[in-house]
This record gives C-alpha cells, structure tokens and sequence, in this order.
C-alpha cells in the first residue's frame, strides 16, 4: 500500500544548518529533502497525528558546528520529539498531553549550542513556549478560550500543565524574533508581545506582555532580527512596521529611565497608548499579505500573498523589487544559512527555491497540486484526473490551466504542461476552464479540453488539444488543436481507443467525432496530426460518455437514457440498448467481458451493469457513482461510490463510518455481489483506476478530492504501509553541493584551510607582532588570499588587539 | 547521469509570460517546397530585349563561356551567357528554322526556310560555307557530338542530309520519312548515330557508318513529333508530339518507358537539364506557356512553370546556370542561376594573399592588445566546434506593443493600438484576451469618438469573414447596443453603418441561398444513401 499526495506547506518549512536540506512537514512526517537536487532523502517518521511545528537547532557560526543536524517536532498528537535528522534517530520524546499547534524555543536562538547544553546539564531546563488547544474544553461549546500559550519545560520527560500566558478562541500559531528576545501570537486586530526572561533559568520570572493595535484583522507578523521593529500584514494588503516597540514596557531595568522621557514625544502613526515610536504603512498588496519576513541582516523585507508576487522592500527607503508571477498565493518565506538560497512556499503545494539576490527560481520541490475549483455548471461534469495506467503516473488538472504528471509509485512530481497558454493570476476570476483530460492506455497521447467561458455571451470558445508524449522527457508535446470540435456545444467526454491511435469525444451539442492520428510512417512524430475521422449523431440527443471496449471493436456512446453501440472504423450504428431511468453520465467496459458499466447521478443515482451481447440489464444498484474503472485483462471493475449521507448519519453506523463519506466497491463481472469492499475519505470529487504496473500485479489507486492518494492491491489483504518514497532509487547520493562563499567563488585551496585551522588553534592568545598590512598586498593579486580571509586579516591587523582575552 | 536529467526535469520554469497570440489555422496539406522546385524556381529571371518575332531555335555553346546563339525571323543573334546582352547578329534570306553549334563553339551552323544551311565563324559576319541541296524549307541542321567536319539537316522534303562541310557535298541521303522532318538529335555516344522525328509520327534512327537510305531502327509517337532527344545515357530517347511527352529505350528495342502527358497543348520544345545533384531532368515547353520538368526515373513531373505566352523553344547552358526559353511573341525568357562562383573566387583571393603576406598576417594577428579594440572583440564570432558544451543563452520573449499595454493592465490603449496595426488576426486574439479578463465591454464603453470609428471600421470590414464572424457578429451587436447614442447622431458613422447593414445583408442573403442548396441535395444525398 503507498500513501502519498500529502501537503508539503501545512507549516513553514526549515532549512538544515549547511543550507543543503530543507526539512518539509508533510502529514506525520517530515520530509527531508535535498536543497541541491529536489528529491527527498529520508524522513522522520514517529508522530501520530500531523507536525505542526519544526525547529532545527541552529548552531553557532564555527564551521565544525554546522553538521549539527538536531530538529525539535512538536505534532498534535500532544508530543514534543527531538531529533537527529542525519541518522535519521528519534533522541528523545516529550508527552505534553495536549495538541500542540505552535511551539518556540527562545533560548535555540539566544544562546549558541555548547551553552545550551552545559546550562541544561547544571539547570536541567529547556523552556518552550507552545500554543495548544485545551482538550478538556472543547466540547462545551465554541465560546470557550480553547487556544492557550504555554510555557513548558522540554528537560523533563512529562510536562504536567505548564503556566498559561494567554487564553484564546482557536490556538494560534506564536513568531519570534531570531533573536530569541520575544515572542508574539497575532490575536483579530491585536499583537501580543511578551519578553522572554533572561537567565532563562528560573521558574519564577515572568515574561513580561505588551500589546499593539490595529484596525484591521492582522494576518501575519514578524520580528526583526537586531532592532525592536515589528512588520505586520494585514487582510486588505498593508504592511505595518513600528519601530521602537516596547521601549517602556519591554525595556531591561537600566535602560527604563532614559525611555521614560521619550515618553511624551508624538508617536507618528502609533495607535492608541500602544508602546512604539513610530507606525509606518505600506500598501502595494492588493489583497491579503500572508508572508512577511526580515532578511536576516535586517536591511530588507520580504512580503507577499494572494496575488503570487514575493516582494522585498528595503526596509530604510521603502523601495521595492519584485518576483512576479509565481502563480499560486504564497504562504511561508524562509531564509537559509547560506545567503544564496531561500524557499519561497505556494499554497499550490510547491516549494520554490530561490537563488537569492536575483531571486530566480532555482528548482522546484512539487507535491501533488490541489484540484482547481471550477465554476459551478461544470461540478461534477468535468474529469480532471487520468491515469497511465502502465507506468502509475496521473495527470492531474490544477488551477493555473496547467495539467501536472504526477507519479504515485514514488509520490514526486514530474513535470507541469501548460494547456492553455495565459498568464494565471491567482483570485482572479476564472474564465478559463480546463474542463477534462484524457490519457491513451499506452499514456503516449493527452487530450484535453478547455472552455473559455463568454462575457456577456460573446466570445466563449471550446477547444480540444492533442498531445504526444516527448520519448525522453516525460511531458508532453502540443500536436493538433481543434477549435469548437462541436460548433459551441461542450465537450462531454473523451475517451481513447485501447490499441490504435484513435480518440472519440462527445457532446452535449448531439454529435460525437472520431479523431484519428494521421501520422505517416516517413514522417516524424512531432508532423502527426488529428483529424476528424467519422462524426455520428443519435437522434439529435445530447451524449453524455462514451467507452471503447477492451479490444477496441465496439465504441460505445451513452444518449442520455440509452446506450448506443458503434463500429468505430465504419462509423455504423450496431446496436441500442435499453433505457436507464436517467442519463448515463460514465461508461466503461468491464474489461473483456461483454458487460458494460453505466452510472448515472441527477436526479435518481444508478449504477446499472448491461449485457452487451443479448443487449439486457444485468443488474442495477440505486448509487452515486463517482467513477469507474475497469482492469484490462479481466472482467473486474471497481465504483467509487458516495454513502448516501442518511445512511452515514444513522446512530448506529456513525462509528463504521466516521468521517468516511464513500467506498470503493470491487465488482467481478455480472456478479451483483461486490468482492470487496473498502471505505474512503473525501469520496467526492474522486477517481480511481487500475494501474498494471511491471511486476503484472494489478493495483488500484485512488485519488480523493484533495488530491491525496492511495495506491494498494485489492487481491490481497495487506495493511502494512509501505512509504511512496524507495529510498534506494532516490536520490540517496549525499549533495555535494557547495554553499555561500564557495559556491561562488570556488573551493578554496587547501594551504588556507591549514591556516585556518593554525589561527584556530592559536585563537585566544594571539597577539600579531607583525604589521601583516605590510605584506599583505604585495605581490601578483593572483597570490592573494580569497576576500574572506583576506578581509579579516586586515582589520584585524588594523585593530590593536588587546593581550589580555577575556575568559 | 541519470541523477542530473532527473533533477532538470523538475526545473520547470514557473514564471512565464505570455504574449497574446492569434488563433493557428491549418496547415496546407501538401508540401509547398521540395528541394527539386526550390531549384528550379531559384532561377532569378533576367531581361532580355524583346526580339522581334517568334523564337524559332536557341542554342548554347558546348565550351566556356557558353555564349547563346537565339534565332528569330531572319537572323541569329550571339548572346553572351554572362550579360545576356546582345553581340553579334547574322542576317538570313528567309526565316531562320535552326542553330546549332561545332563542339568546340568556334562555328555555327543555321538553317532557314529558303532551304539553305549556312555555316559562320562566330566572330565573323560572312557565311563561310552555303550548303544548298534540300528543295523545301530546312527544318533542323545539327552537329554530330564531337565530329566537326560533318552536319547532318532535314528539312520539309522529308529528307534527312548527312554533310561534308568542309566540301559542301553531301554525303548521304537518308530516305525513308514520309512526311516533312521537323526535329532531329545526335547521340551523345556515337558520332555516327542520329534520330529525326517527322509529321509521319515516327522516329527513325540512323547510322551514317552502314548502307545507306536505311534507318536501323523505327520508333511510332503516335503524333505529329515536334521534338527528339537524347537522354545523357545515348540509350534512351524522348520524344515531344502532340500533347505528349515519351521515353523511349533505344537499346531496348524502341520500348516505350514512360509518358508524361500533363501539357494541355502541343509540346514545342525538349531539353535535358542537369540539377546540382547531377541527376537529370527532361524539361519541355508547349504552347499552353508551361514549363514542365519531368523525372523520367520516376515518372513524375516534379515542378511546373507558367509563362504569359506561347513558348517555342528551349536551351539549357551546359553548366546548368542559365535557363532561356523564347516565346511565339518574341520574348524570350532567360533565367539564371544566382553564382557561387563568388566564394570560389574569394578563396582564391584569400589564398594568393596568404601565399605572399602570410608570414606578416601572423605576427600581426599575434600582436593584438588591450589598447585595440578588436582586442576585446576577439573570439566573438567564433564558431562552436562539436564537441565544445554550448551553454545556450535565454532568448528574451519579444513582446509587441498591445502585449506590453495588456502586461500593464491597459486594455483600452492596447485594443486601440491593436487596431491601428490592421492585422486582423491579432485584433481578434486581443478582443478575445479581453474577453477572458472580463474587460472587453468595459473597454468598448470608454472608448473616445475617433477610437470608436475605428473599431466601426474594422467590425464592418471583418465582421463577415467566415473565421471571425462566430466572435465578431456578438461583438457588433453589443457595440452597437452600448454605445447607440454616440453613434446615432454622429455624421461620420452613417457610412460605416450603411456598409455594415450592406454587409449583414448580403451575407444572410447568402447564407440562405446555402441553405436552399443544402434542401436541394439533402433527399438526393438520401436517395443515394439508400440505394
């Protein structure tokens, strides 16, 4: 069984100390992926309910340091878990008995690591401050405060209650500042702020808690990491910054009395008796701003949100520089340790890399995209997934008219095909549709169809194009448009033929066409065209689906209560068979059998299974069907059905049933009694489909209507899951990458590691009795140190150096 | 390896621009261009003046620089090849019937219809021999292949004369036409063997080496011949008579191979022509004004020319350079090839000019310096070689003016600008971008006076086209609706109106007649279906 189609973005992602991983929460995992090639290297599996939040230790500047690869995890299944993600190994679990939504460690950031870790050895505590929901509350109603900030100690195995700083209605998740001074939660139109203590030892000190003000529901903020300047975004797009916050009552005991007589003074654009010196606003966001991150010297902001487009501001002048056009609303913006590479997170479950002062997208970490929301007359009509059945790849529609190859057998991303070739601003209103997709059985050839709905009932247009697979690269080629394959009438389905390069559409206009390849064998593939072979019409009715059979002799096309048999090749009407109670909205053939599957939801749900040779119902079932697919080989089809909801809602079945809202039925042939049976998760807007892989073993993969998936075999009866990721055949292969200085620059050479090492060890006592400023700019410049040692060596020999060291 | 392409294929490129792009149409089903017609079409045409009657003959001369000898009434004119511009005439007593050259092009033989063959020193004006013997007009006089003492000529007598020329006797009379003898061919392998072809319909084939009056070998046309030649191979013949163009294998036994009967009226003329690839082509002219180049290997005609006039014959410059076909009218059209020779000559330049500075070019070369500006110049123009890495660069997206306004949000600036270009096409891609972004009406109703008769202009002019009418009908009807009151008063959109009624009208009127045809067939379709 392989599990996959998890969301990569449910919380910010973190990058490892050498900026070579990221580490990517998805689901109850996190995912380990490699900065220099995309792929995923390991994960660390343990939690039991989705992470919420993960904390990579940092470590102090010294280079024997940044292997450290320690991570806290905090998940809500109540757990707090410390690991090492090289291994990867769990070190140590911490049960806080309440779902954790948010959790910080001020003193990761504060203190460099060796501290860290004598300080816990003599104090024995590690305090964190989490954001959980009060368990015990929640069923009392919805007024409650369930959301409460905690302050916990992570040094002991049980955490009892902690103290609460701050009861709220939903948990909210808590910033703070890189420095580890602060921290806040965003509460409607208000930042609470508080201090951490210093000394962090002692149980007794109290964080201290200020307040700003605004007039719009806040929806992201963020500290800066050296000044007391706070940026805030608010949902109509602006970008707050005050600076100087908290000077009065933030401010360490010595400092109070001078901030005291700044007191007075007018505070430009500081709401209320809020403690800040200044409020400026910003406003280039057209709608809601979710990212909002300092760079980590400070100099610049980065913002962004719905409309797709990564701002930076400099933070003194206020000037912009912008990435457009990333497609997807934007929703976490991280910084690495290495200056040259940041992530940028899109709500389409992307992960951009970025390559950092030209903020060019180096690669992409892509999970499988979220289903687009199409308009309401085409909910329920369109078919947005198809599946290659040979190699377990689908092809999913996603919102930016974009149709995204995605293979199940290894969870990952393929490639993206642009269908439609228009600039996607996400929340615009959509007046492109993509309304369906199709792939051949040997996934050579897509099909798809768009709809460009009118304006004021001018200029609405159909098309279907044809694809053909690139041989190497796995994407696909645009190789024939037709435009208004029906006159104006929509495209209802499209269904390949199983052996020859022959497609069918129908539609609603009453027609169907029968598309044939014409490609010439002197010709090359790319010159093969489609055109119309045969058009076929049945009494002028609307058709509604239309199903080769398995060895591709009879095409069958649904005419809204009944089925028509067609010979494909001479276009000749064979047969009608009988009439259901409502129009057919699905077809398939039940593999090579003669049975033939219809499925029908408005206004009276049926699945009815037809004799194709003596042309009678076999059987029927009053279900909604989802969709329907059909083994090749045999005679075995299976439904994805809704549970009527009356049925799920009934007292006594409530606990089969859960949150399960539909079930996959395992039919064999005309037999009306299913094989097996199994109950899903989010039914509707699902689809499933045999997949023959290589090893001839029949699986079934189901895709719900989030987009997660589950492949498994429905012959046998394992439960066992296995992960989507075989780590063998990925990108095991340690990066080699290299970062920061040297990935621009070049290695260095191994004469200045030594010398390194050399002023490393002579570090404390080292008084230069030479005046290096002397040489050191003598000789060719090719002989020259590099700039980073060259720089520190000469300021450094500019400075006296004091001989007695501090210790 | 496989690692790095993985890793490509998940760089798909996320930020992307689209510039608005018309709707494609379909291609032609057939080739426009094959190789074969890009060659015979690369002839760049070349004037000549106008002679003064029909272009009876034309010939070129076997040996560099192939000067063309045109016979027209009763003259001969010397072309040289290079200009094609005219050096020489010789004048005729009657009307010149054919011309041919000695293989070597010092002389020329020419026959009229007086019955005379005269034959003349290129570069002198007097005949130097007047063979007289035939009692009826000449029709053709040739040179054997390489024997320059003989000539062989036949004329409306139906007799085919063999000449001694140096003696101006004949040396045989080759009897056995029936008919006048309008065309003959010397073989290219044997200087002894020669066809005639005749009014009688036949072709005979002769040989002066054996009895004489006695043709060796007949071959039937069918027609009226009008033209023989031979084939490079000395083997094969082909023949031009009536409508008809045919091969014929000679060694065969008078076989006939192929037959190519696409001219529409009497072929005149037949010539070999050679492409670069060395393969030959049959090339005739026939009074229809084509040209036809036919492979007779593959018994296809490969390329065809039309020309505004009766043409009458037909010469090919033994380099292949210079194709010249004169017309009953007098015209004549020459074409010739563009030259290569430039590049030849250029090396040989370049050549002579290493041999003797070679030595000093090189330190020149090696001594170039940051003061120079060829220095930071140098390697530019390099070409990769094959197995250097080529790092290819981003080749910048061009982006047109309406495309830059709608990147901007300006839609009414770009719809205006758009239209002021007069492509109808990328209008229509504009109107229907605007249409996805829900801003076309909007667009409509802000536009000014002047803006908005243009749009007029354009609605009328294209709104009938069959493949923007589905998009611009709607749009007619809703500019129309929108902004009524500014067009109502407005004097300068009555016209536009008047046209644009005419236009719709004239279209329903046909669109109704269509649909009486179609009523028409409908049952006979039907009836023929059933039966």
């Amino acid at each position: 069984m392989i599990r996959g189609g998890r969301s990569y973005v449910t919380s910010p992602p973190s990058f490892s100390n050498d900026a070579k991983k990221l580490l990517v929460c998805t689901g109850n995992t996190v995912s380990v992926f490699s900065a220099a090639t995309g792929l995923q290297i390991t994960s660390l599996e343990g939690h039991t309910a989705p992470v919420t939040t993960l904390i990579v230790v940092p470590a102090a500047s010294s280079p024997a340091q940044k292997i450290l690869c320690y991570c806290w995890t905090a998940s809500l299944d109540g757990t707090v878990r410390h690991w090492d993600f090289s291994g990867p190994e769990l070190l140590k679990t911490i049960d806080a008995q309440l779902p954790i939504y948010s959790m910080v460690i001020p003193s990761l950031l504060s203190e460099p690591q060796v501290q860290i870790d004598k300080r816990r050895e003599l104090s024995g505590k590690l305090v964190a401050y989490v954001s959980v929901e009060d368990t015990s509350v929640v069923k009392e109603g919805t007024k409650e405060l369930r959301g409460h900030i905690r302050r916990f100690n992570l040094a002991k195995p049980r955490i009892p209650r902690g103290d609460t700083l701050k009861e709220t209605e939903e948990p909210e998740s808590i910033v703070i500042s890189p420095s580890g001074e602060f921290f806040g939660i965003r509460h409607k139109c208000k930042i609470h702020i508080w201090d951490v203590p210093s000394g962090g030892g002692s149980r007794h000190a109290v964080s201290r808690k200020m307040t700003l003000h605004h007039s719009k529901f806040i929806n992201a903020f963020a500290f800066h990491p050296t000044e007391r300047i706070i940026a805030a975004g608010d949902v109509t797009g602006r970008v707050l910054i005050w600076r100087g916050f908290g000077n009065r009552k933030l401010a360490l005991g010595n400092q109070k009395k001078k901030v005291r007589a700044m007191v007075d003074l007018d505070n430009a654009g500081v709401r209320g008796e809020d403690d800040a010196e200044s409020c400026t606003t910003w406003h280039w966001h057209s709608a809601e701003v979710n990212v909002l991150n300092f760079s980590s010297d400070g100099a610049y902001l980065y913002t962004g949100g719905r409309e797709g487009v990564l701002v930076v501001w400099q933070l003194d002048t206020g000037k912009k520089k912008f990435l457009p056009r990333i497609g997807s609303p934007l929703l976490y913006f991280m910084w690495s340790p290495d200056p040259t590479l940041s992530s940028v997170v899109c709500a389409d479950n992307q992960i951009h890399l970025l390559k950092m002062p030209s903020m060019e997208i180096l690669r992409t970490i892509s999970g499988i995209k979220p289903p687009p929301s199409l308009p309401r007359m085409y909910e329920g009509l369109a078919s947005t997934v198809a599946f290659d059945r040979s190699s377990g790849i689908a092809a999913l529609c996603t919102e930016n008219y974009c149709v995204q190859l995605y293979n199940l057998l290894n969870d990952r991303g393929i490639s993206e095909i642009q269908v439609c070739e228009r600039n996607h601003q996400p929340g615009d209103e959509i007046t492109v549709v993509v309304t369906a997709v199709a792939l051949s059985l040997d996934g050579s050839v897509m099909s798809t169809t768009e709809v460009k709905l009118p304006e004021d009932g001018i200029g609405g247009l159909v098309s279907l194009k044809f694809w053909v697979s690139e041989p190497h690269s796995k994407t696909f080629t645009l190789s024939t448009i037709v435009y208004e394959p029906h006159r104006d009438a929509g495209v209802s389905a499209i269904a390949f033929h199983p052996t020859r390069s022959m497609a069918v559409s129908t539609s609603f206009g009453g027609d169907f066409k029968i598309w044939v390849c014409n490609s010439d064998k002197n010709q090359a593939d790319k010159d093969s065209s489609w055109t119309c072979h045969a058009v076929g019409s049945y009494k002028k009715k609307p058709m509604t689906a239309a199903a080769f059979s398995g060895d591709g002799t009879v095409l069958a096309v649904a005419v809204e209560n009944v089925i028509t048999l067609w010979n494909p090749d001479k276009n000749i009407l064979l047969s009608v068979l009988g009439a259901t109670l409502t129009p057919i909205t699905k077809l398939c053939f039940a593999g090579t059998s003669e049975f033939l599957v219809a499925a029908s939801h408005f206004p009276r749900p049926e699945l009815s299974v037809w004799n194709a040779s003596n042309l009678s119902l076999s059987w029927s079932y009053g279900l909604r069907i989802e969709a329907v697919t059909s083994a090749v080989d045999s005679s075995s089809f299976a439904v994805l059905a809704l549970i009527p909801k009356s049925f799920r809602t009934d007292e006594s079945k409530e606990n089969i049933f859960r949150s399960r809202d539909g079930a996959i039925l395992l039919f064999n042939g005309s037999d009306p009694k299913p094989v097996s049976i199994w109950t899903v998760m989010k039914a509707k807007g699902g689809s499933i489909s045999f997949l023959e892989g290589d090893k001839s073993q029949l699986r079934l993969a189901y895709v719900n209507g989030s987009h997660e998936y589950v492949v498994f075999d429905p012959n046998s009866d394992e439960s066992h899951e296995r992960s989507a990721v075989d780590y063998d055949g990925l990108a095991g292969q340690e990066e080699t990458g290299d970062a920061g200085y040297t990935s621009l620059y070049g290695q260095l050479p191994d004469y200045d590691k030594k010398r390194m090492e050399d002023a490393e060890s002579l570090a404390t006592p080292f008084v230069s009795s030479e005046r290096p400023w002397e040489t050191i700019f003598s000789g060719s410049t090719l002989n020259f140190p590099p700039l980073q040692k060259l720089c520190a060596e000469f300021f450094e020999s500019l400075m006296e150096k004091r001989t007695a060291v501090v210790e | 390896m496989e690692e790095e392409l993985r890793v490509r294929l998940n760089e798909h490129q996320v930020s992307k621009v689209f510039p608005v792009k018309p709707k494609s149409t379909a291609k032609p089903v057939s080739e426009s261009e094959t190789p074969e017609s890009r060659y015979w079409s690369s002839f760049k045409p070349h004037s000549v003046p106008n002679l003064v009657s029909s272009v009876s003959a034309l010939a070129f001369s076997p040996v560099h620089p192939h000067s063309l000898a045109v016979a027209h009434s009763a003259s001969v004119s010397l072309f040289s090849s290079l200009s094609l511009s005219s050096s020489r005439r010789f004048s005729f007593r009657d009307v010149v019937s054919s011309v041919c050259f000695r293989s070597d092009g010092a002389l020329f033989a020419a026959c009229d219809l007086s019955g005379t063959v005269q034959v003349f020193d290129i570069k002198e004006r007097m005949a130097l021999r007047t063979l007289r013997s035939h009692t009826a007009p000449v029709r053709f006089v040739k040179y054997p292949f390489q024997d320059k003492l003989h000539l062989l000529s036949g004329g409306d007598d139906g007799v085919v004369k063999y000449w001694d020329v140096a003696g101006s006797t004949v040396v045989s009379d080759l009897l056995g036409h029936k008919d006048y003898v309008r065309c003959g061919d010397c073989s290219p392998v044997s200087d002894s063997m020669f066809i005639t072809g005749s009014y009688d319909h036949t072709v005979k084939v002769w040989d002066a080496r054996v009895d004489k009056s006695k043709c060796i070998a007949e071959i039937n046309h069918g027609l009226p011949v009008e033209d023989v030649v031979y084939l490079p191979s000395g083997g094969m013949i082909a023949t031009a008579g009536g409508n008809s163009v045919k091969v014929w294998d000679l060694i065969g036994g008078g076989k006939m191979v192929c037959s190519m009967e696409s001219h529409n009226k009497t072929v005149t003329s037949l010539c070999v022509g050679r492409m670069d690839s060395a393969e030959t082509r049959l090339v005739s002219v026939a009074l229809d004004g084509y040209m036809k180049v036919f492979d007779y290997g593959r018994a296809k005609v490969t390329y065809s020319m039309r020309f505004p006039a009766p043409l009458m014959s037909l010469c090919l410059s033994p380099d292949g350079s210079t194709r010249v076909i004169g017309a009953s009218n007098g015209m004549v059209f020459a074409g010739k090839k563009k030259k290569k020779l430039s590049r030849d000559a250029g090396e040989k330049k370049s050549l002579s000019l290493w041999s003797v500075r070679g030595q000093v070019d090189e330190t020149r070369r090696r001594a170039l310096r940051p003061t120079y500006f060829r220095y930071f110049q140098r390697g530019q123009s390099e070409k990769p070689s094959k197995e250097d890495y080529l790092v290819k660069e981003k080749k910048g997206l061009k982006l047109t003016r309406h495309d830059k306004l709608l990147k901007k949000f300006r839609h009414k600036e770009a719809l205006v600008s758009v239209l002021e270009e007069k492509k109808p096409a990328n209008v229509v891609a504009v109107m229907e971008e605007l249409v996805a972004r829900r801003k076309l009406m909007k667009c409509v109703s802000n536009m000014e006076e002047s803006e908005l008769g243009m749009l007029l202009g354009f609605l009328q002019r294209y709104c009938t086209v069959q493949r923007y009418s589905g998009f611009l009908m709607g749009l007619t009807m809703k500019v129309l609706e929108t902004r009524a009151e500014d067009i109502k008063g407005k004097n300068e959109f009555k016209g536009l109106l008047r046209n644009l009624k005419r236009e719709v009208n004239q279209e329903i009127r046909i669109q109704q007649s269509l649909l009486e045809i179609q009523g028409v067939l409908a049952p006979l379709m039907r009836i023929a279906g059933r039966s």
